[in-house]
This record gives structure tokens, sequence and C-alpha cells, in this order.
């Protein structure tokens, strides 16, 4: 179940994308020309050294920024004839987001950070905590729920930032260097959770530049200049199966 | 359903953020908290006007005419005015028989200040008024204790009067002033009656003055100068006002002696006077309210606006981590829409407490010091104060408009980049 599945529509298909800045007069190339399949339970982890173009393609695939050139297809759908708000509403849908500065809103507590999807969705206040509370829960924080972001270590706030990915069920967890600001203590505490919420089903895209933490995908990519450098299964990968429990 | 969900959802965010920076929150609605203040305030002197004129008019009833050497409405032609004859109790006796329509008719003279004494003390400054027996029907002859004189009495000419409120509680301040005697220009009368209390703004000499019959009142002050007699007449509805008034004119006219082509000399007086009056004074509130008010709401919208810019400013992260899951720009244009109507509103409300407060004690104490401002009421009027919140919420989205359309339109990539 976990294996790559090579038949049927992939879950993610980027075509030729390219992403060009204008800056001044000067063109910057994030990304050059990028083709992948990206197919449901896959754990990719994307590699590459810094201003080689991740993040801009975790945008990209996150339907936060639009590709200049080439298709993206999410799901079958074109993404690129998509209009602003439908892009919006595939991000509350399709996508969970996991950032490197955990992004929560520093007044609210846990529980309103991973309620926030939901509001966008049109959920029933009950029906949002109630969820909020479960998500939560799943990543091991049922006891924290009224905790502000700064009562909270890092590692704790990148499960509230993982909780509320998870919460709206999405097709997709895209991690942006989940890792990058914890010690290597909580970042295992992370991977960790990474593991067991892709063994329940869930499809992740995970950027980062530790060679470590990329040893956990099933599938690395490497990307140099705005250009897949290489793409392969991840044969020396690390499981936590004796620990998973 | 969505946009309900999101609409309480910003309310709630709103006071929060409110709640969280009180006092510049309150620093930059202060416009707004004076200009509502001024709008409600302005509504409740207004309100206290209309409803003096309304007792005034009820006082008189919408049906009475009064004809009268003197013009209610004032200011005009007033030398042409001055230099009418007097209308004589012959002249309003004779009216008055001949008159067909009317429901009642009554003479009424007046003297304005005369001394009385009562219980061995002698009062000044209280108004005489010699009239038939008939005053007694109209409503502002209602007694609150004995009775109105007779028309026997009043044939008779018996010294009796029936004293107003007021002149009951300043004579008999502690006493039934029924069967006591006072002096009126040395002459003994015994009071029979008193009238309820009738005083409002516009008539409030009416509680200060003691009614009796039209004969004894010129027997005592008829020769010492000619005054001017007032026929008020009730049509008995408003419907029969003009039949009434035309009638009136033409005896009047008759018994004045008037050519055809003679103006008439004398004035038709009717409730709708006051009502002039009071939309003379209603302008002038206006008048120096709605400037201040429009410039307390222009000082509060660029207070208001700059505080949105500061608060979209600070928030730029949270704008992208909502649009990044999943927040339309719409959602965040309405979130700082209602967060700047929300803060117009706590303003609104924060006024409106204030101004009850204010209103409150004003009402209840000022009047003891300027008697003449005792028509305001202890409390704000209701549809005003809604107005006031309902203009609170346009200026907030009025001069939350622009810091939401930069806040809508935050790239959400660029606000998350950094920390
Ligand atoms: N908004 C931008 N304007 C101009 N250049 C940009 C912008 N965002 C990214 N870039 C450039 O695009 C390249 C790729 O950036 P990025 O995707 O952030 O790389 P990575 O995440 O791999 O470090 C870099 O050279 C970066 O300077
Ligand atoms: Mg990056």
């Amino acid at each position: 179940m976990n294996e790559t599945n090579l038949n049927g529509q992939p879950l993610i298909e980027l075509r030729h994308i390219s992403r060009v800045y204008q800056v001044g007069v000067e063109q910057v190339f994030a990304l050059r020309d990028i083709n992948l399949n990206i197919y449901r339970n896959e754990f990719v982890a994307i590699m590459g050294p810094s201003g080689s173009g991740k993040s801009t393609l975790m945008n990209i695939i996150g339907c936060l920024d639009t590709p200049t050139g080439g298709e993206y297809y999410l799901k079958g759908v074109n993404v690129g004839e998509l209009d602003d708000n439908e892009l919006a509403e595939i991000r509350n849908k399709e996508i969970g987001f996991v950032f490197q500065m955990f992004n929560l809103l520093p007044r609210a507590n846990a529980l309103k950070n991973v309620e926030l999807p939901l509001i966008y969705a049109g959920i029933s206040k009950t029906e949002r905590i109630k969820r909020a509370r479960e998500a939560l829960e799943s990543v091991g924080l049922g006891d924290r729920i009224s905790h502000k972001p700064n009562e909270l270590s890092g590692g704790q706030k990148q499960k509230v930032a993982i909780a509320r990915a998870l919460v709206t069920n999405p097709s997709l967890i895209l991690a942006d260097e989940p890792t990058g600001n914890l010690d290597s203590k909580s970042g295992e505490d992370i991977m960790k959770l990474f593991h067991r919420i892709w063994t329940l089903g869930n499809t992740i895209i995970l950027v980062t530049h530790e060679y470590e933490i990329a040893m956990h995908a099933q599938r690395i990519i490497r990307l140099r200049d705005g250009l897949i450098e290489s793409d392969a299964p991840n044969s020396t990968r690390i499981t936590y199966d004796s620990m998973v429990e | 359903m969505k946009v309900i969900t999101e609409i309480s959802e910003g309310i709630r965010l709103s006071l929060e953020s409110i709640w969280a920076n009180k006092l510049r929150a309150f620093l930059a609605a202060l416009g707004v908290v004076i200009g509502i203040s001024f709008v409600v305030l302005m509504g409740w002197a207004i309100s206290g006007l209309d409803k003096a004129l309304q007792d005034s008019i009820n006082l008189i009833g919408e049906d009475m005419l009064y004809i009268d050497k003197w013009d209610w409405s004032g200011g005009k032609k007033w030398k042409e005015i001055r230099n009418r004859k007097d209308i004589t109790y012959q002249q309003a006796k004779q009216l008055i028989s001949q008159l067909t329509l009317a429901e009642i008719a009554i003479p009424g003279v007046t003297t304005w200040s005369a001394q009385v004494k009562a219980n061995n003390n002698f009062y000044s400054g209280i108004s005489i008024y010699g009239t038939s027996a008939d005053y007694g029907r109209l409503p502002a002859g209602d007694v609150e204790l004995g009775r109105f004189f007779s028309l026997f009495e009043e044939r008779e000419t018996r010294n009796v009067a029936v004293l107003g409120h007021k002149v009951a509680k300043t004579l008999f301040p502690d006493q039934n002033p029924i069967g006591k005697y006072i002096k009126i220009k040395g002459r003994d009368f015994e009071v029979i009656g008193v009238v309820k209390k009738q005083g409002t703004m516009l008539m409030d000499f009416i509680d200060d003055r003691i009614y009796i019959p039209i004969g004894n009142f010129l027997d005592i002050f008829g020769g010492e100068f000619y005054r001017s007699v007032s026929i008020g007449i009730k049509a008995g509805s408003i419907d029969r006002m003009d039949e009434v008034r035309e009638e009136a004119r033409g005896l009047m006219r008759i018994i004045r002696n008037l050519k055809p082509w003679e103006e008439d000399d004398f004035s038709i007086n009717e409730t709708k006077a006051f009502e002039e009056i009071v939309s003379t004074f209603r302008l002038y509130v206006w008048g120096i309210g709605l400037g201040m008010t429009i410039l307390a709401f222009i000082v509060g919208m660029i207070g208001i606006m700059n505080i949105m810019f500061v608060s979209v400013a600070e928030r730029t992260k949270e704008i992208g981590i909502r649009k990044a899951v999943g927040a339309k720009n719409r959602s965040i244009l309405m979130q700082f829409l209602i967060e700047s109507s929300t803060l117009c509103l706590v303003g609104a409300l924060t006024s409106v407490i204030f101004c009850s407060i204010l209103v409150f004690f004003v009402a209840k104490f000022l009047p003891k010091f300027v008697p003449e401002t005792a028509f305001l009421q202890p409390f704000l009027p209701f549809d005003f104060v809604l107005y006031a919140s309902f203009v609170a919420i346009l200026v907030g989205a009025i001069a939350g408009l622009l810091p939401a359309i930069r806040a809508s339109r935050v790239d959400p990539i660029e606000s998350l980049r950094y920390e």
C-alpha cells in the first residue's frame, strides 16, 4: 500500500513548469522546465541547495503562486485556468501547508489556529471545534489546545501547524523545511509524525536540504538552478516501523 | 452559511483586537465618538423640543383658534399690529353669541403681573385671567381639585377664583386651598378649584395664573387702562377648522366695521404658530450641530483609516497565513471592513453610554437653575441611537475601505517568507 502507484491518474502533474522573476531589467529563472508526476500516498522529499527553486516549486504546487510557463494539473484539473477564488478554495480543501517558521497566529490559541482553515470552509462552530480538537489529539497535543504559540516549544508549534494542515483532510501535505527551525530531537519527533501521517494514507511533499531528513521519504527529487537534477526512489529509507506504536 | 461563519468570526476577531489595543482603539475612534455624541445629543435636544411642542398643542387643542389683537407667530408687521384697536369685551361677546359652527367659544383677558395676598402674605408676579365658565369645558380647564366656576357665578360676578397648579403650590404650600380666601387688589375671592398642572416649555405661564369671571376682572382692572380681549374658539374637530375660521373672520370683520378693501385688524392664531417657533429652534440646533458633526466625522474617519493602515501593516503575516489556508481576497477585505466598522460601532456605544449618563444628569439638574430647559428629557431618543449606530457602521466601512483593499492585496508568499 505504501508503494508508488504507477498506474492511474497522478495526483499532481507538472508539464514544463517555469517561473521567472523580473528583477529590474534582469530575469531570474527560479524554475526552468519542471516535469513531474506525483501519485497518491507518495512521500516525496525535494532537496537542493539554497536558491535552487525548492520553495518556488512548493508554492506553485500549493497554488499560492502561479507558474509563468507550463501546465499544472491537480487531480486532473488544469490549475492555470482557475481564478483567484477557485485557487483559494483549492488551498483550503486540497492542500495542507507546513512552514519552516510555523506561521501560527500569535494571538490565537492552538485550537483557534487549527480551526482557521475550517472557518474559510464555512464549517459550523461546534463541528470546527470538534475537528480541530481531534486533529490536535492526533498529533499528541490534546492537552495543549488552549495554549498560545508563545507558550509552546518549537516542536509543539510545528505539531500545531501539522494539525492545522491535516484538519481539512487535504489531498496533499506540503512541508517546506519543517524541521529547519528545530533542534535535532524535535526534528526527529516531527519526522516521526510525518511518517505516521503518511502510513495513514496521506500524500506528503517535504522540502529539506538535510540529508537525514530526506532519508525518511520514499522518493527523493534533487533540484539545481531550477531544474530537476535527479528523481529516484530512496533505497536507504529510514522507517519507524519498529517505533510506531 | 460560509459568509455567516466568516462574519461572526470577523466580529469576534475585531472585538479581540480592539480589546488587545484598548487605548489605541479608543484614540483612533475618538473622532467618531465625538461625532456620534453630537448626533445623539442633537437628537435628544430636538426630540425634547418636539415633545414640548406636542404637549403645548395637546394642551391647547389642535382644533383651537384664537382671535386676538396680537399675532402668535410674532415679528411680522409688528408696528401695524401694535396700532390695531383693542378688541373690547362687547365685541367679544357679540362674536361669541353670533358664532354658530363652533363647539365652544370663550373670551379671555389677562393681566400679567398682579399682587395677590393669601394667608397675610403678599405675592407678586402672578397673572390673573378673566374668562367665562365655558373655559372649564376646555382641556386646559381641567381641575385637579374643586371645580371651575359656573355660568351662574360668572353672570352674578361672584368673587370666586380657580388657581393654576403652581399658584396653588405657592400660595398654599401645604394646605388644601379650597374654601380659602385670597385678596386680589383688595377684594376677597374664594378659592373654588385648582387647575391641573399644564406647563410645557412654550406654555409654562399657564400654571402661574388665577382664573376669575371676566366680569369681575373688568370690574377690578378694566378702568386702569384698556386691555384687548381675545376669543378662544374650539372648532370641535380639525376638519371643521376652515368653516369655523371663515365664519369667525366674517363675523369679526362686521363687528369691527371693516370695509371690504381693508385688511383684517385682528389675527386668527392657531397652534401651527408653535410649530413655526419650534422649527426655527430646530434649525438652530441642526445648524450648529451639523457642522461640528461633519467635522468630527472627517477627523474620525482619518483616525480610523490611519489605525487600520497600521493594523494591516502589522498583520501582513497573519493575512498571508489566512490566505495560505484558504481565505479569499474578499474574505480578507470583509474582515478588515468588519473590523473598522466594529471599531466605530464600539465607539458609538461608548458615546451612547456616555451621553445617556450626561443627559440624565443634565435633564435632572439643569432645569433647577435654568427653568427654560425643563423640556429636556432624561434619556436619549431611541431612534437616534439607532441612526447613530448605523452611521457609525457606515463611517467605519468607508474609513476602512482603502486599508481593507490593501489588506486583500497582500501577497501571501511575500508576507510568509520572513519571520
Ligand atoms: N519574489 C522574488 N523575486 C525575485 N527573485 C526571487 C523571488 N523569490 C525567489 N526568487 C529567486 O528564485 C530563486 C529560487 O528561490 P527559492 O525557490 O526560494 O529557492 P530555495 O527555496 O530552493 O532556497 C532564488 O534565486 C531566489 O533569489
Ligand atoms: Mg526555500
